[in-house]
């Protein structure tokens, strides 16, 4: 493809991730959840489940989907350097999408994880896709991790015991809001992996097929009463 | 004159409570003796405050778990806690820091910060491998 | 004794409640509850008020519960007390209006629990509920209501041969309930093959307090529930109307040590035995006369613990008959057709209300589909509180 001069410079330089090869889960429900990396031509379907969020405070649904939403159409649009999009789907419809990426070979930005269906822990399984993703797939070291509210500090800060890297702040700090920021390291997640990465591979072609259409969800329980407009 | 020596105590104990009358022990301290009624009073004032005999050493593991929800304030992953019976039949409860229990096993009873307070630490039970 | 009978129940839905104030929903049943009685416009007949709660003072910054509650619902001058039993302040509260009607002193009592956790993160949540234990010997350690299902469920498994499947069977049966139930705060079925047997499970249904997993600990809850009652041989059952009276044929509570290592044996549920023990004593009742229950089961393990502490099932062999289905709601002896707490959700102070609710909705065959027991005569509750040491057990019964 030719791309035109001024879009070259507008772009970053790309390192050429590894694929993340799909996974699929099975929820307390029973349900199956397709974990897969998102496809540039899927942005429409990602915007659109995560738009109504923005407009929910309650447990800062708003500012994630928000950043997120910006993050998405930057990895879209080509103005944000080597990031990656993961769903997980049931039955075709978005019930969680996580993003992140890699600052370079050995370092991985942890962006945002949102979930749209609750009550069965999706957020949590979609994050760990992520970190295994980082470290097991593409192989960096280290992610640097964040968090926006107290549920996400709790699951991941506590129960992954990251390393604390305050003190290293301001010459080290996470890209979202500058703000200190907590590690990942390649030891820490081995110790781990196995309370927290689950998935079985490789996904039955039947059950796969249902992840080929994303579909945004009609419903949310965030937001009662919602109707998506058209 | 000051007494600094209350600086500085690291040798901390948990006590069980001795009834004056019977001799019956219990922890923690109880305000009347399950036993033979006696009364017990805090200040000393009015009643004795009771003997403190110290609880340590030799126990047997009755009960444990792994807790991973731990409440605020406890920023750890996991703690383990326990319930001991030591060889004069008294049982604590407590914190478990060995990593591969099995129940009946022998522990020992050591005394540590178990909390930082404003102002004083408060010690208690550690059970670790004999 | 005067025989004393439910009128009137009242419930929210029990979920994330957290946008409102603690009043407003236990308003909000209280209402519920006045309307089914078919007296919203004749609730000054109303002569006391009893009010369950247990956090207000310590989560939502607020004390006097029942004094405010009385004014939110317009009930003034009716007598009104906050009754705090831990997570047995409902079926407590429900006691001491049985109490209050049964001595001769009132005619009719409004009974409200309520309450709301979920304004505070989790942790705080269960650094409140820890208060219950022993200051010093207990809540210092950070030992928690969960870390004393630990310990008990491993002794129960060591000692009766439990398996973390019976557990799951049991998540799975209240799931299923709950499912039915529109009030309930997980309406959401699992599946044994999820939560304890397939590929994922030990990651989706991980451990909180070894063996205690996931899946065998309730929910943070917000909600309510009212109850309302009349002195059978009162003049005022000539407002209630609507609905055919329950009556609650028996009530009685015990205490236990308030240290767990107290407990001769922690596996004795000395309290659950003689709570229920009076319970039926005043109804003269026994086990078998029982067409259903609702079972405290903030940790799965307690519904099969309580199961046999009220003579259900002999000690050790409750989950002989679940894994037969016996508790399920085609069983030959239901429980938890609600969804439990499990399912249901545990707002602490409206629990024990919660539970009674169930009771007379399916004495009066007025359950949703798929979870109406069938020909109920009389139904137990029993309602927990601490870790075992103050429990409080309500018979209800259909009309003779």
């Amino acid at each position: 493809m030719i791309i035109d001069e001024m879009e070259k410079k507008l772009r970053p330089p790309e390192m050429g991730l590894k694929p993340y090869p799909p996974k699929v889960i099975t929820l307390a429900s029973g349900e199956l959840m397709v974990v897969r990396e998102a496809k540039r031509e899927e942005v429409g379907v990602l915007l659109e489940t995560i738009h109504p969020l923005m407009g929910v405070p309650k447990d800062f649904y708003d500012i994630v989907a928000a950043r997120m939403f910006a993050e998405i159409l930057g990895w879209y649009r080509y103005r944000v350097a080597n990031e990656f999009v993961l769903v997980g789907a049931i039955d075709g419809v978005i019930a969680g999408i996580v993003n992140s990426r890699c600052v370079d070979e050995k370092v991985g930005m942890s962006l945002h994880t949102i979930a749209i269906k609750r009550g069965l822990r999706a957020g949590a399984q979609l994050f760990a896709a992520k970190m295994e993703h980082h470290l097991e797939n593409i192989g960096e070291e280290q992610v640097y991790i964040v968090a926006e509210s107290p549920i996400g500090f709790k699951r991941w800060m506590i129960e992954y015991e990251l390393e604390n890297w305050e003190d290293r702040y301001p010459q080290v700090s996470h890209e979202l809001g500058g703000v200190p920021t907590y590690v990942l390291t390649r030891k820490l997640y081995d110790a781990v992996r196995d309370q927290k990465v689950t998935g079985t591979r490789p996904v039955d072609p039947a059950v796969l097929a249902t992840a080929d259409k994303l579909k945004a969800p009609d419903e949310y329980a965030q937001i009662p009463g919602f109707k998506r407009g058209k | 004159m000051l007494d600094f020596s209350v600086y500085g105590q690291e040798q901390q104990e948990v006590y069980a409570y001795k009834c004056p009358e019977c001799g019956t022990l219990d922890y923690p301290a109880p305000m009347i003796c399950k036993v033979c009624s006696a009364r017990r009073d805090p200040s000393g004032v009015i009643f004795s405050a009771w003997e403190q005999v110290p609880l340590s050493g030799k126990c047997k593991l009755l009960g444990w778990t792994r807790v991973y929800a731990l409440p605020e304030g406890f920023d750890v992953k996991y703690l383990l806690f326990a319930v001991v019976e030591f060889e004069n039949g008294l049982r604590a409860s407590g914190r478990l820091l060995v990593d591969d229990p099995q129940t009946g096993m022998e522990l020992t009873a050591k005394v540590g910060v178990v909390k930082e307070k404003v102002g004083e630490d408060v010690y208690g039970f550690m059970f670790d491998r004999v | 004794m005067r025989k004393v009978a439910i009128v009137g129940i009242g419930h929210t839905v029990f979920g994330n409640l957290s946008e409102f104030d603690l009043v407003d929903v236990m308003s909000f049943a209280s209402a519920n509850a006045l309307e089914d009685a078919g007296i919203l416009k004749d609730r000054k007949i109303i002569d006391q008020l009893f009010v369950a709660n247990m956090g207000g003072g310590i989560i939502n910054h607020q004390t006097g519960i029942a004094s405010a509650l009385v004014s939110r619902i317009d009930l003034e001058p009716a007598m009104a007390e906050l009754v705090e039993n831990g997570p047995a302040s409902g079926a407590s509260a429900i006691k001491c209006g049985f109490a209050a009607i049964a001595s001769g002193m009132v005619d009719t009592v409004m009974v409200t629990g309520g309450e709301l956790m979920r304004t505070v993160t989790g942790w705080k949540g269960t650094d409140f509920v820890a208060t219950l234990l022993h200051p010093e010997v207990e809540y210092n350690y950070g030992l928690t209501l969960p870390a004393f299902a630990g310990i008990f469920t491993r002794m129960y498994m060591e000692r009766y041969g439990l398996t973390e499947r019976d557990l799951a069977l049991v998540a799975v049966k209240d799931h299923e309930n709950g499912a039915r139930n529109p009030y309930a705060h997980v309406q959401i079925p699992v599946t044994v093959e999820a939560i304890h047997e397939g590929e994922n499970a030990h990651v989706i249904n991980n451990y909180v307090a070894e063996p205690v997993r996931l899946y065998g600990t309730c929910p943070v809850s917000d909600g309510a529930a009212s109850l309302i009652l009349c002195a059978m041989d009162s003049p005022k059952m000539k407002y209630f109307t609507k609905k055919e009276p329950v009556l609650i044929s028996g009530i009685g509570s015990a205490t236990d040590t308030h240290c767990v290592h107290h407990r001769k044996d922690p596996l004795d549920l000395k309290a659950v035995h003689l709570g229920a023990e009076r319970a039926y004593k005043m109804a003269g009742l026994k086990p078998e006369d029982m067409s259903f229950a609702e079972l405290h089961d903030a940790f799965v393990i307690l519904e099969l613990a309580i199961s046999e502490e009220v003579g259900f099932f002999q000690k050790g062999k409750a989950q002989e008959a679940v894994r037969e289905g016996v508790t399920r709601i085609d069983g030959r002896l239901p429980i938890n057709t609600s969804g439990g707490l499990k399912a249901k959700g545990h707002p602490v102070g409206a629990t024990g209300v919660s539970q009674v609710y169930e009771l007379v909705k399916q004495l009066r065959g007025e359950a949703e589909e798929g979870r109406q027991v069938k020909n109920p005569k009389h139904g137990l509750a029993v309602n927990f509180g601490g870790f075992g040491n103050n429990v409080v057990a309500t018979i209800c019964s259909k009309e003779a």
